[in-house]
């Protein structure tokens, strides 16, 4: 038993080296100067330590901007896609109507159509639009892949829960909306805060629409507008660092919390790669 | 929804038949988009350098993934906090990731992580440029894309192994059965399903991969990390060829109609039960 026990703590390590490596390496250049980064000094750790690549990105750079953007962004979408999820997710869980199998399976087909096919007829939709070039188009366009992601996901929780409560509620005299709002969304509560969470994730770290679709450098989203300063001026390491540092700290403390659920939700609903 | 997706989609299909420059009307050519594609040696290269992408990625995901399970099933302290802290990658921003192991891999020993180390530690005596040869370049978005995937691939195999009976591995431990069999015979077979919808499922969406190899390498040195998106987004917003870049994406379609009811069957299955 010994011995399983120490492969288990080595692996453990390896893995956690592994995966903090990275993390780690960014972080400590993002609190390097610029000569220290250019001339290989203080590998390892940083010494000095400095924070003039943070006031630098904030101060000098339109990256507070870009953060706004994806914020509004992020709300936005996961707005939309929480309510339209859940409605559907509820549809298709407890109504009976025909075809609910079909639309089961139609959800989960869309949710596995690759951005990479629609960007260009989405462009040219958008533009026709007039939305392209401003958030608008965001707000229109990552509902696509949100929405049948977590309408799957709920369509799992709803059908997990014991549909004896609502019945009871129904017999007592609750119209549907009622039952929904004053039974089902509470118990519900862990599996819609956890696609909403993923609404949240996927769109705060979106990458190909923002590109394609905007281009207006104040309009940009985070992920764009860190990959414009490593082409833009060849100097930022640092600061492009810090930014990656800033966009990261939110989802990760926002996730140490509730990892669990997201974990479980992910058991209920299957699935992302 | 499906007019979100489903009227983009088939605006693709009727762009794919045209000769569309951007600023000038289309024309209807037929398959001239096609057989111009399927007669170009670049075309060739993108489609054997995806498929070397996908299933290097996809494999080595599935073994460290298994190796992730392994260590965490046997962990008997904390398990909870290690499945959260080896899930980190999986929630951090694609595009960080690639700019992080951008840097991991830069030539320049101060920025590149493996070129620090080993020249600190003596093994070199020169940087050593990995994203400057082909297949340096490929094997570097390959470890990237590993190392977001890999701990999702973990956490499933993980939820698989613990849903497996402790009884089958007693009755084969009471018959003689090693820890190797009792892997091979037991923990395998218990883990088919979550295997098979993961890896199908990643297969789909590293096909498509446009963040990961855009960020890194614009799909350089030449030609040599080029895949499917990034190949499609350059010929339709670079050389603006609306129609041709829109095939080139088009021709992962048959593909994904062959993979796509094989996922949904077994997602769909896994509801039913």
């Amino acid at each position: 038993m010994r011995t399983g026990r120490l492969a288990t703590v080595l692996g453990l390590g390896a893995f956690a080296l592994v995966v903090l490596v990275p993390f780690w390496w960014i972080a400590s250049m993002s609190f390097k100067t610029y000569e220290q980064i250019q001339f290989a000094q203080s590998i390892y750790v940083p010494r000095p330590f400095t924070w003039e690549n943070y006031t630098g990105l904030w101060l000098g750079t339109r990256f507070p901007l870009w953060l706004r953007n994806s914020a509004i962004t992020a709300i936005v979408v996961t707005a939309i896609t929480t309510v339209v999820a859940c409605l559907g997710g509820y549809a298709v869980a407890r109504l009976r109507f025909p075809g609910r199998e079909a639309v089961a399976s139609l959800i989960l087909i869309l949710y596995l159509v690759p951005p990479a096919l629609l960007f260009i007829p989405l462009y040219r939709v958008l533009a026709e639009l007039g939305a392209t070039n401003s958030l608008a188009a965001l707000f229109l366009s990552y509902p696509t892949f949100t929405v049948p992601f977590c309408t799957w996901l709920l369509i799992g929780f709803f059908k997990a829960l014991p549909i004896e409560l609502e019945e009871a509620a129904l017999v007592d005299g609750a119209t549907r909306l009622q039952a929904l709002r004053r039974v089902l969304l509470p118990l519900a509560a862990p599996g819609i805060v956890a696609a909403a969470i993923f609404a949240f994730t996927l769109s705060w770290n979106e990458f190909l629409y923002a590109l394609v679709f905007i281009q207006d450098e104040r309009t940009l989203t985070v992920p764009v507008g860190l990959n414009l300063l490593i082409y833009g001026d060849v100097f930022h390491w640092g600061e492009l660092m810090a930014a990656s540092v800033i966009t990261t700290v939110p989802v990760v403390t926002l996730y140490m919390f509730i990892h669990r659920w997201m974990v479980e939700g992910l058991a209920a609903g299957s699935v992302k790669g | 929804m499906v007019g979100l997706i489903g009227y983009p989609f088939s605006r693709a299909i009727w762009l794919s038949f045209t000769d569309k420059l951007v600023g000038y009307p289309e024309r209807f050519v037929g398959l001239r988009n096609y057989v111009y594609l399927a007669e170009e040696d670049t075309f060739r290269t993108v489609v054997r350098n995806s498929l070397v992408f996908t299933v290097a990625s996809v494999a080595l995901k599935v073994l460290t993934g298994l190796a992730m399970a392994l260590v965490l099933h046997a962990t008997w302290r904390w398990r909870n906090f290690f499945r959260g802290l080896l899930l980190l990658p999986w929630i951090t921003s694609t595009v960080i990731i690639a700019l992080t192991w951008r840097w991991m891999f830069d030539a320049f020993p101060g920025r590149g992580f493996f070129n620090s180390v080993l020249l600190d530690a003596g093994l070199l005596t020169r940087p050593i440029a990995f994203m400057a040869t082909p297949e340096g370049a490929m094997a570097a978005v390959v470890v990237a894309n590993w190392w977001r995937g890999f701990p999702f691939f973990g956490v499933s195999y993980l939820a698989g192994m613990q849903s497996i009976p402790g009884e089958l591995y007693e009755a084969a431990a009471v018959d003689g059965a090693g820890a190797w069999r009792r892997f091979w015979h037991i923990t395998l077979p218990g883990l088919q399903h979550v295997m098979v919808v993961t890896i199908l499922l990643t297969f789909i969406f590293t096909l498509n991969d446009f963040n990961i190899i855009y960020v890194m390498t614009r799909g350089g040195p030449g030609t040599a990390t080029q895949v499917f998106a990034t190949y499609s987004y350059e010929v339709a917003f670079n050389q603006l060829r609306w129609g041709r870049g829109v095939t080139i994406s088009i021709y992962v379609v048959p593909l994904l109609i062959a993979l796509i009811p094989l996922v949904s069957r077994h997602l769909l299955r896994e509801r039913a039960a």
